[in-house]
């Protein structure tokens, strides 16, 4: 994927607080790689892979998460320290990385009800193949506690900075979200 | 490159079409090729629905008749059609391409941007063209495109960053390329342009996004802004009506709006109101007719108050300066998504004294075919509803509410067809029922903007047809069912046939008179394209993608095949 930085002259929302004055690139990599992990597997099974995510997706949850449209312990602080230009940065690095392999195994069924889920929500109609593109991010090969966890705070709005999914959340009970998880984490795009 | 894209191009040459000894071959990487690929004239676009050779608007002609006048296959040998060719583009996603044909050269698009011309006789590659994405891209509902425009030298298409973009036509390399509106705020671009003497013309996907909608004209030889007609104006409140075109009561709590609207003020800067499918042209009063789809947030009607002017709504404005001339609003202040995309037809028209006059034709999301008066917009009346409809207007709940049509139709974006001679339309519909669910939420700055959704309902039949109505009278003259919901588009000649496809893979030919099927093909992916067709040296063939569609999740697939007369 192309990375071209432009200049974007927006009538959008303030930029977040104030610049991280002292702002290193590597150093904030590595601070984020402390739980994504270093070679792009992530420290725990729900939290998500970034490493070949999409730009735009990154930077406008960085976005979301420092105006507090996204809330997380971790990561709410974090990003509420980076203007657009460091957010931009960040995703700039790990939309370039490659994707890792992460095990995963489908169950007996998954597919089918998954399959339902998929076409009551009209899922692909945004999420394409999964192999997401821009502002929509890439699910195939997501952990799949973090696309369970995602899902179910959406179900149950916890997470509310994209708040038409709750509405389609909703309609899912948790069987078909555990198979979805699955199913999801187990496609293959490479 | 997008993960998940076949690498593998390939051009397959079937059994069927041999051609005379004395067609010129192209000379690979040379000059020498077949037609004569810079000769698109004004007189050519203008006098396309009589050209039996080309196809050279996306909806036919500057009527969009999608009326082909060629009759070589016709009801008695269509039995006889054959795949001529097959051509695999690089892209294995949702297609929904209207092939454009030009003295034996065709242009196709695909998902992503990637515009191929190919020999229309053999279906070889004559060069491809791939967008060069920027990092913001938006589409509600696959990453689709419908097609180029052609003009003069020039090919021109719309991108998913909001791009208009010009190419030489013989070669497929950029001419220039202007940026339409800001992709971050959620405008977008899947609309095949439109090019009426020196204009290009093109709407703005991003309804689904709280953008302001518009039309635009850009200078074919620069690609500089020329005009702009907002789809939404300053004041965008409206009437204040309660019914929609067809007298049915929308249920809408007027005083809560009025109150709104002291409140928050006129939302017309992030109310929708996309244009995402070409204008019908018509040069001798100089006019175009587009309609306006749905208003921002779908289904919160709570921060949008008033009629949310000109959303859902038949618009005609000048051709040569943007403005306003008249409009008629289907639904004011809709709350169902159940917005106007399917592209206008002019054609002549009984009005309800019986005389013809000019008319525009529309086919709803609400399952009718809405007949106008081309002259002040004003509706001369309504089809029977081609779906079924229950529970109109029921408002959307919390809980999510159940009605009749679903979000998507009725008819979708597929533009319709119709025959002159026997006064039909045609339209291909969807029956999904639906809940329709509220969720107030403010405007979330260029996402994606809802208020809510749209489900499926898993456990109820999903079903499609095509049905043929009487534009005189608004009486259904027949109707066929088919296995899945119908979108994509038709096609319809003067052989007296019908061409549409479906999602399962199958392409069928109706007789356009009674609605008998004559003749069908398994694509082996979903055909949810519209079909085009074309005759080169004395042969004419009907060509349609087979590609899928991502919003109803129809199989992907990347073929471009033609189909001509087994010898």
């Amino acid at each position: 994927m192309r990375l071209p930085f432009v200049a974007l002259t927006l009538s959008l929302a303030a930029s977040p607080v104030l610049a991280m004055e002292d702002f290193v690139l590597e150093d904030e990599v590595a601070l984020c790689m402390s739980c994504h992990g270093d070679a792009g597997v992530p420290i725990e099974p729900d939290y998500p892979v970034i490493w070949g995510q999409q730009y735009f997706y990154i930077y406008t949850q960085l976005r979301d998460y420092g105006a507090g449209r996204r809330q997380n312990d971790i990561m709410t602080p974090v990003a509420a320290e980076y203007d657009r230009d460091q957010a931009k940065l960040l995703a700039e690095h790990f939309a370039a990385l490659a994707w890792p392999d992460i095990p995963a195994e489908i169950q007996d069924g998954d597919e089918q009800l998954a399959e339902r889920g998929i076409t009551g929500g009209q899922c692909s109609a945004c999420h394409g193949k999964w192999q997401g593109d821009s502002r929509i991010p890439r699910l195939a090969g997501q952990q799949v506690g973090y696309l369970r966890k995602t899902m179910l705070d959406f179900k149950n709005e916890v997470r509310m900075n994209a708040p038409d999914k709750i509405s389609t959340m909703k309609q899912l009970d948790e069987e078909t979200i555990d198979a979805l998880s699955r199913y999801l984490a187990t496609i293959d795009i490479q | 490159m997008k993960s998940g894209i076949s690498s593998i191009a390939a051009t397959v040459t079937l059994c069927i079409g041999a051609y005379g000894a004395s067609a010129q071959e192209e000379v690979a990487g040379g000059t020498t090729l077949y037609g004569d690929l810079q000769s698109v004239t004004q007189s050519m676009l203008t006098r396309a629905a009589g050209d039996g050779n080309n196809f050279l608007h996306t909806n036919g002609n500057y009527a969009q008749t999608r009326y082909y006048p060629a009759s070589q296959i016709n009801t008695s040998n269509v039995k006889n059609l054959r795949p001529a060719w097959v051509f695999q583009t690089e892209v294995v996603d949702t297609m929904e391409t209207s092939p454009i044909v030009v003295n034996g050269i065709m242009y196709v698009t695909t998902a992503f941007n990637h515009v191929y011309a190919l020999d229309a006789r053999t279906g070889k590659q004559i060069w491809h063209h791939k967008h060069s994405m920027g990092p913001v891209t938006t589409y509600c509902c696959g990453p689709n495109n419908r097609g180029v425009a052609v003009a003069g030298d020039k090919v021109f298409f719309g991108t998913l960053d909001a791009k208009l973009v010009a190419l030489d036509a013989k070669t497929g390399k950029q001419l220039w390329e202007t940026q339409i509106a800001e992709p971050e705020l959620g405008y977008s671009e899947t609309m095949a342009p439109s090019v009426v003497e020196d204009m290009v013309l093109i709407g703005t996907n991003g309804g689904e996004y709280g953008i302001r909608g518009f039309v635009k004209a850009f200078d074919t030889e620069t690609g500089e802004e020329k005009w702009t007609f907002h789809t939404v104006p300053e004041d965008s409140v409206g009437v204040w009506t309660t019914e929609d075109a067809t007298g049915r009561n929308m249920h809408r709590d007027i005083e809560a709006e009025k109150a709104a609207l002291a409140e928050q003020g006129d939302p017309y800067e992030t109310l929708g109101g996309g244009v995402w499918q070409n204008p019908a042209v018509d040069l001798e009063t100089r006019r175009l007719y587009f309609v306006v789809g749905n208003p921002s947030p779908d289904l919160d009607g709570s921060l949008r108050p008033g009629d949310n002017l000109y959303t859902d709504s038949l618009v005609s404005v000048d051709l040569d300066t943007g403005e306003y001339v008249c409009h008629l609003q289907y639904i004011a202040h809709d709350v169902w998504d159940l917005d106007a995309v399917s592209p206008p037809i002019i054609t002549t028209v009984k009005d309800a004294s019986g005389n013809d006059v000019k008319g525009v034709l529309h086919g709803g999301k609400t399952g009718h075919v809405y007949v106008h008066n081309a002259d002040d917009c004003s509706l001369i009346r309504f089809s029977e509803a081609m779906v079924p409809q229950e529970d109109m207007w029921t408002l959307p709940t919390a809980e999510g509410a159940r009605m009749l049509p679903g979000a998507n139709g009725g008819v979708e974006w597929s533009p319709m067809a119709i025959d002159p001679n026997h006064r039909l339309s045609y339209a291909i519909n969807l029956h999904q029922p639906m809940t329709y669910t509220v969720r107030s939420t403010p405007y979330p700055e260029g996402k994606l903007w809802l208020g809510g959704s749209f489900d499926v309902i898993p456990d109820e039949e999903q079903w499609g047809n095509v049905t043929a109505v009487d534009y005189d009278t608004g009486d259904i003259a027949w109707q066929v069912r088919t296995e899945q919901p119908m979108i994509g588009g038709i096609l319809a000649t003067a052989g007296g046939l019908v061409f549409t496809g479906e999602g399962n893979g199958l392409f069928k030919a109706y007789d356009s008179s009674n609605g008998g099927e004559l003749w069908r093909f398994q694509a082996g992916a979903g055909v949810n394209a519209p079909p085009s067709s074309y005759t080169v040296e004395g042969q004419q063939y009907i060509v349609v993608a087979a590609g899928g569609n991502a919003q109803l999740n129809f199989k992907r697939g990347n073929n471009i095949i033609a189909f001509t007369l087994a010898d």
